[in-house]
């Protein structure tokens, strides 16, 4: 923890105040819980992401701008108002999921937290994402036959503290395959690294309720993973053609957009 | 153990490159020292990634050494000093060849195998003294692969999955001490070793048909005979899903992990040579080496 807060953010010593602010938000984004959610290293990422935010906090120290990583185990905490509101508004939610699912919680919260100075539009992008993926995770839990769905949430609570066995075997019990039990068995696929499989089930799933955003925004984020790791090497300068890559990537994100607005852009995809 | 962890050379500089080929060397000097001269001839790239990821987590700078080696007797080449990580790697290397060995001999009868097999199998012995735990992991897993191929599984997913474990068996160190890190490896390793196993059966669906052996991608999308690139392009863009996704994870792991030095060589394989690899194959272009012995000089 006591390393060079330069070197954390990948910057040179005596960096600019835009310089440091420009790669802070570089490392965030590349941190961000939401990229870890659902994923065996949510936890390291954690830590990588604390190591940033101390870095970040003691380099601008003297310009005043703070804003802090938080999570329910971290050492420094500043909890304004607006964080204490939205723990208190998340708690029924919470209260559900059993403790490493508890802590995910916890990591998509730091995206809500308030800034003192000059960090407001950042605060903003990054508060919404933290509420809309909390909003998708407790729109997905409705009411079927009450037995049923009294399983589906308890496998859910087992796939979000890691335990894929037993959250296959409530599964397995359930006789009503509807749209979430393919989303809950896709997530299990997911978690454990037959991905063909889970984005099969998690497709399904969309098919059969188009208008669930949990299972849509499960899927868009296995294609965003997806086609943002091969547009990394593109961007290396790696593939033969990246200007046609190029295009086909903005006309996929375009179209991607679109249809979380509920829109479509690409007809075919 | 196929070969296919490569950087993508033309991408690194000549530094990196250098210590790259340092640190393969130093696996090679390693099986040497541990295990005898023969068992050289079944180091792999795959393993010797494995060397320079575990020794990037140990800061300091690296010692090296400047050796000739029988392969190139005229010239010294840069050699990474030994340290127990790349000693790990060599054990490692060892060990998978003789497993891999074994089971072609008993699954296939191929007699080259069986007698390699047998020449190593006094140095793999030495190797799963050293590691019994890792040993027994890796045979397990092979044992349960070969039972799922010989059961004609059909599908990709489950049967990547033993093969998929044994790299996890691998990457996990013992000599990581810090057990988030390990897990961390172990993710990296879990991963690779899934891209690894469906590569490889992508890349041999010519082989598979010919010879009319088991291959899951075959049966997975129903091949019913004719041209086998069409085949491969028929299933181009799930396969391009299948290998990329597990790479994608394979890269956040490497991302948490506290790498100390040769980052830039590390991110070049896992963010540029395995993607360049797998668009080789996803597009049947075989590579000019035979990939199935497992020299990787």
């Amino acid at each position: 923890m006591a390393e060079n807060p330069y070197k954390v953010l990948g910057v040179k010593e005596g960096a600019s105040y835009d310089e440091i602010k420009r790669a802070y938000r570089e490392m965030v984004k590349k941190y961000h819980p939401d990229k870890y959610r659902d994923n065996p290293l949510a936890d390291l990422a954690d830590v990588k992401m604390r190591e940033i935010n101390q870095a970040y906090d003691s380099l601008m120290k003297n310009s005043g701008g703070s804003f802090q990583y938080q999570s329910e185990s971290g050492e420094s905490q500043d909890y304004n108002s607006y964080d204490a509101n939205a723990k208190s508004g998340r708690q029924s939610g919470q209260s559900s999921q059993s403790s490493s699912g508890g802590q995910a919680g916890a990591n998509r919260q730091q995206s809500g937290q308030t800034g003192q100075s000059g960090q407001q539009g950042w605060q903003g992008q990054t508060g919404q994402t933290g509420q809309g993926s909390q909003q998708g995770w407790q729109g997905g839990q409705q009411a079927g036959s009450t037995d049923e769905s009294e399983l589906a949430k308890q496998a859910r609570n087992f796939v979000n503290a890691g335990n894929l066995a037993e959250a296959q075997r409530l599964l397995d019990r359930m006789r009503n395959r509807n749209a979430e039990w393919y989303y809950l068995q896709g997530l299990i696929f997911l978690r454990k690294g037959w991905y063909d499989r889970g984005y099969a089930s998690i497709q399904r799933a969309v098919q059969m309720d188009p208008g669930n955003f949990e299972y849509r925004n499960a899927m868009n984020g296995m294609n965003n993973q997806f086609q943002g790791y091969r547009q990394q090497y593109v961007n290396r300068g790696g593939a033969q053609n990246p200007d046609m890559c190029q295009l086909c990537t903005t006309i996929w994100c375009a179209d991607s957009c679109c249809e979380c607005m509920g829109g479509d852009l690409v007809g075919c995809c | 153990m196929f070969g296919y962890v490569n950087p993508d050379k033309p991408e690194l500089k000549m530094r990196e490159y250098e210590v790259y080929r340092a640190c393969y060397c130093a696996v090679c000097k390693a099986i040497g020292r541990k295990s005898g001269q023969l068992p050289r001839l079944v180091l792999s790239y795959d393993l010797s990634f494995l060397a320079l990821l575990l020794d990037a987590l140990n800061p300091e700078p690296n010692r090296i050494l400047r050796e000739r080696c029988i392969a190139h007797p005229m010239r010294r080449h840069a050699i990474i000093a030994p340290n127990p990580v790349i000693d790990y790697a060599a054990d490692m290397n060892v060990l998978l060849a003789y497993y891999n060995l074994k089971d072609k001999w008993t699954d296939e009868h191929d007699v080259g195998a069986g007698t390699a097999s047998l020449l190593i199998g006094m140095a793999a012995r030495r190797s799963a003294s050293r590691w019994p735990l890792q040993a027994d992991g890796i045979s397990k897993q092979l044992a349960c692969l070969q039972s799922l191929e010989k059961s004609g599984c059909d599908s990709a997913d489950e049967v990547a999955e033993p093969f998929a474990r044994v790299m996890e068996i691998l990457f996990a160190c013992p000599l990581v001490k810090d057990e988030a890190t390990r897990k961390g490896l172990s993710w990296l390793g879990y991963n690779l070793g899934r891209w690894i196993y469906l590569l490889d059966a992508l890349d041999d669906l010519e082989h598979d048909v010919k010879e009319g052996s088991y291959n899951p991608l075959l049966l997975q999308y129903g091949y019913k005979g004719g041209s086998v690139p069409a085949f491969r392009e028929s299933i181009r863009e799930r396969m391009a899903f299948s290998l990329l996704y597990p790479l994608s994870e394979a890269d956040k792991a490497l991302k948490v992990l506290a790498i100390g030095k040769n980052a830039e060589i590390l991110d070049n394989v896992i963010e540029a040579g395995l993607i360049r690899r797998t668009d080789e194959v996803l597009a049947g272009i075989r590579n000019g080496r035979n990939k199935r012995q497992n020299t990787g000089a």
